[in-house]
């Protein structure tokens, strides 16, 4: 049995009506409960930077993840979890006195997400290039251990391209209305009216999400990279794409179907789209994915740097986009040095492309050979927390 | 010289002392002593050109599939490899340097097609670093996912 991390689980929402305090809130989990509108609802995330920051939440996700969908007793599974890269040694220890103390799971081994997505793809080196939904890490895995010292992270993932395509809409005069603001009717067939409904004591961040939702799919729909670096002047007579909206209004997408997945290219870009100004000082800091990678290939020896350069693979939700490999690829081409021969690996099924670390930790756990290597209850018990460092590196 | 059964004891005290230090998402598996015993022959007595190893999951074991014999070529090997499945190979790779100067290298591939199912491409990439360690003498090491990434001009460079 194994149950991913925070990291992909369904956003948590919480409401928090008139105290901050955490003892008062009442929380909501999973996405049926997000598509349902509440007054005063918050939506939050346990994280921030790919970082566990609320844990309160996070047994609150777990909670609903084992009983409500996966409906076992975790006391008769062993648990397998999922853990970024920059994970830090209290997170880790903090993770397994949760699992063993509150869950008390009979076993427990935690996983760097870039060494099963790198396994998953039969190499047990190569470079993990993760285009996730709230952050990009770039992690060299060397024999199945990550090199901590080469990872490479930035805060441009897929929902920050979200609101870049939000603004740049809005600020084209298109409002986006999020799905609970309004009530379709069919009036005669395939003719339909919308009703305007109007709820004050909506959050501003419910109404963000809702935004997003719609936006996500907007952008999974019609953006693909462009197959080289965006530039106003070219992508001025652009054809407009289509696409219709949740309330029946169709809006026409151009140039910002290329140039909102170029900011994963060229962070700078993100100045040009008003409203996004705020944003400014964390996207100068930020590196581009080619450098990103060049970067962290430099960071380790030069013997492994060959390799690293002819197995980097793609994974993550927002490595799917459309030719997103084919640009990574050429860009690598002109930056990488002329022996290195540069491969960017993704697997042709989305699904797989996304959930890469999932399903390496499945197979993992289900090996028949690894339930040797688990770290377990009694083990815990004798050594304490601080023993995962030793049994899960 | 160390006598060979001691020096092999030590160095198997040594690996299991690093296999119980780090563990990081290994699968686990075991090696047939098998594996061991060809590889040294085909390192110090060159009996064969090159030994094909398969993982037994049932066994939880990577045991010796096939064995190359000394005249066998590049071709012979890379033809030995299935098109849908996962492996580890040794090769013993005889060129001349440009000095006109005979020698051999020993090369380790871990061979993952692309079209293998991932619970193999998983279960050989997580016990690769255990096996590899179990052979002592590996010059050259390469990963190939298709024939041509392991074609005879990258052995040569």
């Amino acid at each position: 049995m194994e149950i991913d991390d925070a990291d992909n689980s369904d956003k948590n929402s919480g409401s928090a009506p008139d105290s901050k305090s955490k003892s008062k809130r009442k929380l909501y989990v999973g996405s049926q409960d997000l598509g349902f509108r509440r007054d005063h609802m918050e939506v939050l995330s346990p994280l921030k930077d790919g970082i566990v920051v609320d844990w309160d939440m996070v047994e609150n996700i777990w909670d609903h993840a084992l009983r409500k969908c996966l409906l076992i007793d975790p006391k008769e599974h062993p648990m397998l979890l999922a853990e970024p890269c920059s994970n830090t040694q209290q997170q880790r220890e903090k993770t397994a006195e949760i699992m063993f103390e509150k869950y008390q799971v009979p076993a427990l081994f935690l996983a760097k997400n870039a060494v099963l997505t790198s396994f998953a793809s039969g190499r047990a080196t190569s470079l993990v290039v993760d285009c996730g939904g709230g952050s990009t890490t770039v992690a060299p895995v060397h024999d199945g251990y990550v090199l901590q010292k080469a990872v490479a992270t930035s805060p441009i993932g897929g929902e920050f391209l979200t609101d870049c395509l939000l603004k740049s809409l809005e600020q084209k005069g298109i409002s986006i209305k999020p799905r609970y603001a309004f009530k379709r009717k069919e009036i005669r067939a395939g003719e339909f009216q919308i009703m305007d409904l109007d709820f004050p004591n909506t959050t501003e961040s419910y109404k963000l999400y809702s935004q997003r939702v719609i936006v996500g799919d907007i952008k999974e729909c019609v953006c693909r990279a462009p197959d080289t670096p965006y530039d106003e002047t070219s992508y001025s007579n652009i054809p407009m794409t289509p696409y219709e909206l949740p309330d029946g209004q169709t809006i026409e997408i151009g140039a910002d179907r290329f140039k909102i997945p170029d900011v994963l290219f060229n962070p700078s870009l993100v100045q040009t789209i008003p409203g996004m100004e705020s944003f400014a000082e964390m996207t100068s800091s930020a590196r581009g994915l080619p450098q990103m990678v060049i970067d962290s290939i430099n960071k380790c020896d030069v013997d492994i740097r060959r390799e690293l350069f002819s197995s980097i693979l793609l994974s993550g939700g927002t490595a799917s986009m459309q030719q997103l490999k084919e640009r990574l690829e050429k860009d690598l081409l002109e930056e990488s040095p002329q022996a290195a021969r540069v491969k960017v690996l993704a697997s042709g099924n989305a699904t797989e492309r996304r959930f890469s670390v999932w399903i390496g930790g499945s197979i993992l756990a289900s090996l028949g050979s690894f339930q040797q290597m688990w770290f377990s209850k009694s083990e815990f018990e004798e050594h304490g927390a601080s023993y995962i460092q030793r049994k899960c590196p | 010289m160390k006598h060979p059964s001691l020096f092999d004891k030590r160095n198997q005290l040594k690996a299991s002392n690093n296999f119980d230090k780090q563990a990081n998402a290994a699968s686990g598996m075991s090696v047939d002593d098998e594996c061991k015993l060809r590889f040294l022959e085909l390192k110090a007595k060159r009996n064969y050109r090159f030994i094909i190893f398969k993982i037994e999951e049932k066994i939880q074991r990577v045991i010796v599939e096939k064995l190359g014999q000394p005249g066998e070529s590049y071709d012979d090997f890379a033809s030995s490899l299935p098109d849908n499945e996962c492996r580890y190979a040794v090769y013993d790779f005889d060129f001349t340097t440009n000095e006109n100067c005979q020698k051999s290298k020993i090369f380790f591939v871990a061979w993952a097609p692309d079209t293998s199912r991932i619970r193999s491409k998983m279960v050989y990439a997580s016990s690769k670093d255990r096996f590899k360690r179990e052979l002592d003498g590996i010059q050259v090491e390469l990963q190939a996912t298709d024939p041509s990434e392991m074609s005879i001009d990258i052995c040569v460079d």
